[in-house]
């Protein structure tokens, strides 16, 4: 009877030992680490940029922070990714597979030769695991820079917050990881990815100055921590196209969340709501009967829950249309003029993107134009349908157009006189243009901010 | 030797100087006053006062002041001359216009009597018969340094300067060209005259690049008087509107298929304006406006076509005749009042918050759906206003349920919640997106 309770004891002894010794550890989870380098290719230059990454699955998948990749780069301007793994010199290829609208992640595979050599974090999670507490102290992973072989090195701190934003988030004390890369307890279980850092509070005494106040944000090092609770589910979210289709869509661009005194006028008692407005026209929401001033309270009978800062609600929000499909229906509970009603939503697909407009670069004008997206039609408060025309997406600097005056954004609306019927109409008749070397001169009609003007370009 | 020839040289030259400016030019220093300034303020959620300084110079026998617009408005509640003869003398606001940067005062005659203090008018001399390279002299308070003389010379004597808003938000320049000159002007310079040798009013100076050096701008002496009239006789200046932002022309009246100095081209044409309203469009070219032919091939003739846009009778019929393509038509517009995007201010003391009435020009500019409602200009950190959330720029639509339609229902609210203060709902629009608040006791 003596014996028996030893036998445990003896085991926790000998994990106790194991998570003492953070070298060993580290060396395995290694391999779930990667950098990862890629080209931006835009008009007029190669922009080289370096990351860091997690490996999810034994397939070689990775994924990066969301805002890795800007969200207005095309597809074929995404070049050259590679993946070194810690401490390695020698980068070998991968595969951009798109991002994920739900987690924000970019999905990336690397080539089979590396594949071998990693290791999915999934094999260092155990997502039985009690949730970690208050004080834990948890260590990561930061990698050095290219110059220094991606060489990694060890942080660690303790959870000084837990919080919801709307995902399970714990905040360290510390820098604990490099943005995008895991984060263990003491005995090496998988407990969170490092998030972008949040800034930090200071204030800056320069010399004869008063304090001024500025915000630091580290970006090699991170403090954030999405927790594996919820970040596991979202391994399965591997992109089917490199645009991140199909992602669902309501159509609504003014979503206000209602801060505690308003819900306890409006009698919402300890429930969250959002006001909605700005609806998109024809939009699923439009055809559901959602109207300006409506005051969304819960989804399909769930309540929105109380989240703070009030804005995350309007993240929650965004998640639970975007963790459904186009053509899923969605109840909405709603509060109009003091009334509950239910609505009914058929989810539709996301409109066109800015990563997959068609554009089309002019050398000798020296801009790149791209289709009328419906996103321009908000932006521009044009009349609902009114898609003609096209928007100048990159200006070269002093070329010709931005000479004459054109800015990104602008929304052009004539060429010569003769309004743009469509993309492929511009694209026509700029190309003659910008190839006939006798042209002197092109007169546009640009639209900026509800004004117009006439921009003479000169071409020789 | 050369001690006294440099001596006797100096001596020269101030000879000189002194039989230039003659009795004219004592004269006009005479009637160039300082103007002290106490006016309301709403920002920041108050109604505060604040003090400031400029110049002005007497224009009549019976003490009308000109001065800028800039230095005395419709929210000054005190106002302070100060003569030649350094005596203090109140004065009182007759007309205002931000459009030309001008204001009219008058002199406390009762007072000005009572005391038995004299001042002199100055005269204007014709702005137009001015030539760049001519000597003028501005005189004025720059940094409150009363009665101040710098001088230079007419830079540029026809500058197109059209300020899209000044420090308050208000309009200047659409409907004038201005002087350019070197004589140093700073602030406090603002409402003083811009004189020639002779003593001759020419300008009112208004404006000057701050960090460059010495180009500083004055309002036309010709413009300054004709303005200064139309304020004595109906305090303020009534114009038309239209809504054609134009272009110069400049270079492109080969694509247009234009003779040189034909036509005002059309850059833009405000949406909800009269223009739009007769169906003109970006890129037409006005050939003639009831019948009169239009030139605007450079930015410098805008102003001018502007004026006389603005001159129209409000709610009249024009007859456009605009070429657009290969095609001439004929549109009719009817004439609006002109508007500025700057509508009456106010403040809420109890909320902590300052707002100015939106207008029709506002709404326009902003791309709002409809001119209702106020603009929060300011709030007062812990107040309910700044405590529920709001910020400048927001724009408030309801407040308890009720649509805000004007300044007028706003007060009554406030009214309301100063009698009996309990919470209320209010409804705004940041960039166009609605968002509930409450101010709460």
């Amino acid at each position: 009877m003596r014996i028996v309770p030893i036998f445990p004891a003896w085991l926790a002894l000998a994990a106790g030992a194991a998570a003492a010794d953070v070298p060993t550890l580290l060396q395995e989870r290694l391999a779930s680490v990667v950098a990862v380098e890629f080209v931006l290719e835009t008009e007029s230059e190669r922009r080289p940029a370096t990351v860091l990454g997690t490996v999810i699955d034994d397939q070689g998948t990775i994924i990066l922070p969301g805002n890795s990749i800007p969200a207005t780069a095309a597809l074929d301007q995404l070049h050259d990714f590679k993946v070194y793994p810690p401490g390695g010199d020698e980068g070998s290829p991968a595969e951009y597979l798109g991002p994920d609208a739900l987690t924000g992640w970019q999905f990336l595979r690397a080539g089979a030769p590396v594949r071998a050599k990693l290791r999915a974090i999934t094999h260092f999670a155990d997502p039985a695991a009690p949730a970690p507490r208050l004080d834990d102290e948890l260590w990561g992973i930061g990698l050095r820079g290219q110059d220094e072989d991606f060489a990694p090195y060890v942080l660690s701190s303790r959870i000084a917050l837990l919080t919801r934003l709307p995902n399970q988030t714990a905040i360290t004390a510390e820098d604990v990881a490099g943005p995008g890369l895991p984060v263990f307890t003491r005995d090496g279980r998988f407990v969170g990815l490092a998030q972008n850092s949040y800034g930090q509070n200071y204030v800056l005494f320069a010399r004869g100055q008063n304090g001024t106040p500025v915000m630091l944000v580290n970006v090699e090092e991170s403090s954030v921590i999405e927790l594996a609770a919820d970040v596991l589910p979202g391994f399965t979210r591997i992109p089917q196209h490199q645009t991140g289709r199909p992602i669902a869509w309501l159509g609504v661009s003014g979503v206000q969340p209602v801060d505690p005194d308003v819900a306890r006028l409006l009698k919402l008692e300890r429930q969250s709501g959002l006001v909605v407005s700005d609806i998109m026209a024809a939009s699923p929401a439009a055809k559901a009967g959602l109207k300006d001033r409506d005051i969304v309270l819960a989804v399909d009978g769930q309540p929105f829950p109380r989240l703070k800062p009030d804005r995350v609600v309007t993240d929650y929000f965004a998640r639970e249309i975007l963790r459904r499909r186009p053509g899923d229906e969605l109840r909405l509970t709603v509060l109009r003029d003091g009334e509950r009603r239910e609505l009914t939503v058929a989810l539709g697909d996301e409109p066109k993107m800015i990563r997959e407009a068609s554009r089309h670069y002019f050398d000798r004008l020296g801009f790149t134009i791209r289709e009328f997206l419906p996103l321009d039609g908000v932006a521009n408060h044009g009349a609902p349908g009114d898609a003609s025309g096209v928007v100048v997406h990159f200006l070269k600097p002093n070329s010709p157009a931005a000479v004459a005056g054109l800015r990104p954004d602008d929304w052009i609306r004539e060429i010569d006189g003769v309004p743009v019927k469509d993309f492929a109409d511009a694209v026509a008749r700029l190309g003659r243009i910008d190839s006939d070397q006798a042209r002197g001169e092109i007169v546009l009609l640009a639209g900026r901010g509800g004004e117009t003007q006439v921009l003479r370009v000169k071409l020789n | 030797m050369l001690r006294l020839l440099g001596a006797g040289a100096l001596a020269f030259a101030a000879a000189r100087a002194g039989a230039e400016l003659g009795r004219g030019f004592d004269r006009v220093l005479d009637a160039v006053v300082r103007i002290d300034v106490r006016e309301v303020t709403f920002e920041d959620g108050a109604r505060r006062l604040s003090g400031g300084t400029g110049s002005g110079v007497i224009i009549s026998r019976d003490g009308l002041i000109l001065t800028n617009a800039h230095v005395v408005g419709p929210q000054a509640v005190e106002i302070s001359v100060t003569l030649s003869s350094l005596e203090h003398v109140g004065a009182s606001l007759v007309g205002w216009d931000h459009w030309t940067d001008l204001a009219v005062l008058r002199l406390d005659l009762a007072e000005v009597r009572r005391r038995g203090l004299h001042f002199t008018a100055g005269e204007f001399g014709d702005s137009d018969r001015l030539r760049p390279g001519e000597t003028v002299y501005a005189v004025g308070t720059p940094y409150g340094l009363s009665r101040t003389v710098t001088r230079g010379i007419i830079s540029n004597n026809n500058r197109p300067f059209e300020e899209g808003e000044d420090q308050r938000g208000f309009e200047t320049g659409a409907f004038n060209n201005w002087l350019q000159t070197d004589a140093a002007i700073n602030p406090g310079n603002s409402g003083g005259p811009l004189v020639t040798e002779d003593g001759r009013v020419v300008g009112i100076n208004s404006r000057a690049f701050l960090g460059a050096d010495n180009l500083g701008f004055a309002i036309p002496g010709n413009v300054a008087r004709r303005i200064s009239e139309a304020l004595v006789r109906d305090g303020s200046i009534t114009r038309s509107y239209l809504g054609i932002v134009p272009g110069a022309l400049q270079d492109l009246e080969r694509f247009y298929s234009l003779a040189a100095n034909t036509g005002l081209l059309v850059d833009s044409v405000e949406a909800g304006s009269p223009a739009a309203r007769a169906g003109l469009r970006p890129n037409d070219v006005v050939l003639e406006l009831n019948g009169r032919k239009l030139d605007g091939r450079f930015p410098e003739q805008l102003p001018p076509i502007q004026n006389f846009i603005a001159s129209l009778p409000v709610g009249s019929t024009v007859n456009l005749k605009v070429k657009r393509g290969d095609g001439v038509l004929t549109l009719t517009a009817v004439t609006e009042r002109l508007e500025s995007r700057v509508g009456e201010e106010w403040a809420f003391e109890k909320w902590g918050l300052s707002v100015r009435q939106v207008t029709r020009t506002y709404a326009r500019e902003n791309q709002l759906d409809s001119d209702r409602g106020v603009v929060v200009i300011g709030v007062q950190a812990g107040y309910p206003a700044a405590q529920a959330g709001l910020d400048p720029g927001d724009i408030l639509t309801k407040i308890g349920g009720e649509p805000i339609v004007d300044l007028d229902r706003l007060k009554a609210a406030y009214r309301a919640y100063v009698a009996r203060p309990e919470p209320v709902l209010v409804e705004a629009q940041r960039q166009r997106r609605i968002a509930l608040y409450v101010f709460k006791p």
